[in-house]
């Protein structure tokens, strides 16, 4: 459904995005993640037809974006990361006016926003003035809003960002409505976690490059390959700490009260060598636990470095 | 139905919808015509000493003063209106997502420099009663009427598209308006001075004896760019003497009225800056552009 094929955007000496290449296939809900300044929203930007890439191609539904964007436009709902409303317009008559802007007949429309409001529950909020609405109630409206012409692709920039946790909930459930409808989701966060849950595909982003790209459970296994492992000493903690430190394998290795915190890159075989390398020392281990690195952890450990 | 539907503008609607349905337009608009209507009730009272004799020759100075009012007050407005209303969509940050939508850069530009002018027209329109006081007592023909809110219009459509130009150039829209009202400003200074310079170099020129012939009417042709001596020459009045010998003369046929050469002016003024705020709105530029960026 998208495909993006060695995308370039260079603004003066600043290169946003380096050869960006990746594809999206229908239905699917991609996260795009990244620390800020990453290039996620050069790219859905570009996706979005509001900007031209140096060099490299974007297709959405085969179209090409820079030679074909009043086609990309009918297929794609876009909400940008920061977006305003017009103050004097009710919820209704903001969704009747893009409704409008996309040539959708007044009968239609007449018939949509209702659905709309009521997809994203705001059907109580029908006659209320948009900038009478909250923050997270604006987000749901803006959804509502890139979905009146019931475009096939959705492209949403960090939409869960400045919304309080119980926005972030009701956004997810919607989101999680439109996968089923079968619409093609892109969703940027520099939150990992806020994306996992909702997300089929997950791309992480960094200075313009792709750097990590697979299904959740994929980065997931691949980041299991360097685990954490938590070693609880009865005494002796300082010899067990000079012990590990020795170790090939081991790294970063803290103290954090009775546990001695390590990374370990090797497998299982050498995670029980490791194991019984302690106990032959003499050193009291009590317990060895295999920490599970949450995606907080997954995500800078895949970012480090790259930006600093 | 489908030319119906290509002359819909969604933009243009939804911009009447928001300016019209502020509580602070009615109340504009009767302020508005209540200063208009004691200025010229006042002017009558004046003229006619409190009830006795009126000269119907007077209302031609009347005419010309609410015109000239009028004028003054579309100088001042217009830039303002217009100035802001690209810039106040990137402000507002509307404009990412009005350009995502099926609305073209076209329909965009029209439907806001439309919907900008539309309270300014609407409130020049509603003083068509006032003038009805002119025509009671006669002195002033329908036909210099209809010319003077022809010129109100291409002035407006004008001065507008200065201002839509510029929201487009220009990111805030504090700049933009004041660049609006510089420009607007210069522009009706500047046409003049410009006038008058080349009267004098012509003139000097003359006395030394480098030019011989009629006198040249280009002075005539800058005056006749400036909105205030276009305006007066539809009444006969101005600093037109060039043109007004040529019309005499067996050059008659390129002795263009003050009034049309403004009109055409604005005209070309108005295209130009259109289509160049058309092209600069568009986030991604016609195709022989790109490819030509590309080549270099």
């Amino acid at each position: 459904m998208i495909k993006i094929d060695k995308l370039r955007k260079r603004y003066g000496k600043m290169e946003a995005l380096k050869g960006l290449s990746l594809e999206i296939d229908k239905g699917t809900v991609f996260g795009f993640v990244g620390p800020n300044g990453a290039g996620k929203s050069t790219s859905m930007s570009i996706l979005a037809t509001l900007l031209e890439p140096t060099s490299g191609k974007a297709y959405v539904g085969g179209y090409e974006v820079t030679s074909h964007p009043r086609q990309v436009r009918k297929l794609i709902g876009y909400m940008p990361d920061f977006f305003g409303v017009y103050d004097n317009l009710t919820a209704e008559e903001y969704l009747d006016f893009y409704g409008a802007n996309y040539d959708i007949p007044v009968q239609e429309r007449r018939q949509i926003i209702p659905q709309l409001l009521e997809l994203v529950n705001l059907s109580h909020k029908r006659d209320a003035y948009v900038d009478s609405l909250s923050r997270g109630m604006k987000q749901r409206l803006g959804l509502a809003r890139c979905l009146v012409h019931n475009p096939e692709v959705l492209i949403l920039d960090e939409p869960a960002s400045g919304l309080d946790p119980r926005a972030r909930i009701e956004l997810r459930e919607i989101l999680k409505e439109l996968r089923d409808m079968g619409k093609t989701i892109i969703i940027s966060s520099h939150i990992l976690p806020e994306l996992a849950e909702m997300c089929d595909v997950i791309g992480v982003i960094e200075e313009g490059n792709l750097i990590a790209y697979g299904k959740v459970e994929e980065i997931y296994a691949r980041m299991q390959e360097k685990r954490v492992l938590r070693i609880r000493l009865v005494d002796r903690m300082e010899d067990a700490l000079t012990h590990l430190k020795q170790q090939p394998l081991v790294s970063n290795v803290t103290r954090e009260g009775n546990w001695a915190v390590v990374g370990f890159s090797g497998d299982d075989q050498q995670q029980v060598e490791l194991l019984r390398s302690l106990a032959l020392a003499g050193l009291p281990v009590a317990a060895f636990n295999e920490a599970e690195g949450n995606l907080e952890e997954i995500f800078l450990e895949i970012t480090k470095g790259v930006g600093s | 139905m489908n030319v119906l539907r290509r002359f819909r503008n969604p933009v243009l609607m939804n911009e009447l919808k928001l300016r019209m349905r502020t509580k602070r337009s009615p109340w504009i608009i009767t302020l508005y015509l209540l200063v208009l209507g004691t200025v010229a009730l006042t002017f009558v009272f004046l003229m006619t000493g409190a009830g006795s004799y009126y000269n119907p020759n007077e209302t031609r100075e009347l005419f010309m003063m609410l015109s000239l009012m009028q004028l003054a007050m579309i100088c001042f407005v217009v830039p303002g209106l217009t100035a802001g209303v690209i810039s106040g969509e990137r402000e507002r940050q509307t404009l990412s997502i009005l350009l995502t939508t099926n609305v073209s850069a076209t329909k965009l530009v029209l439907g806001k420099w439309l919907a900008s002018l539309s309270f300014m027209s609407f409130l020049v329109f509603a003083t068509i009663p006032l003038y009805a006081i002119i025509f009671l007592y006669g002195g002033v023909s329908p036909a210099q009427l209809l010319q003077v809110f022809a010129f109100y219009v291409v002035t407006m459509l004008g001065l507008g598209s200065i201002g839509v130009l510029l929201s487009t150039l220009i990111k805030r829209t504090g700049i933009a308006t004041v660049l609006s009202y510089a420009l607007v400003f210069g522009y009706g200074v500047g046409t003049s001075v410009l006038a008058e310079v080349i009267r004098e170099f012509i003139r000097f020129q003359r006395n030394a004896n480098n030019i011989t012939g009629p006198f040249p009417v280009w002075p005539d042709f800058f005056h006749s760019l400036n909105p205030l001596f276009a305006m007066m020459s539809i009444f006969e009045e101005g600093p037109f003497r060039g043109l007004r010998r040529m019309a005499g003369s067996k050059y008659a046929a390129l002795a263009l009225d003050p009034y049309a050469i403004y009109c055409l002016f604005f005209a070309v003024v108005t295209i130009i800056c259109l289509a160049l705020s058309i092209y600069l709105i568009k986030p991604v530029k016609p195709r022989w552009r790109r490819k030509a960026a590309t080549e270099e």
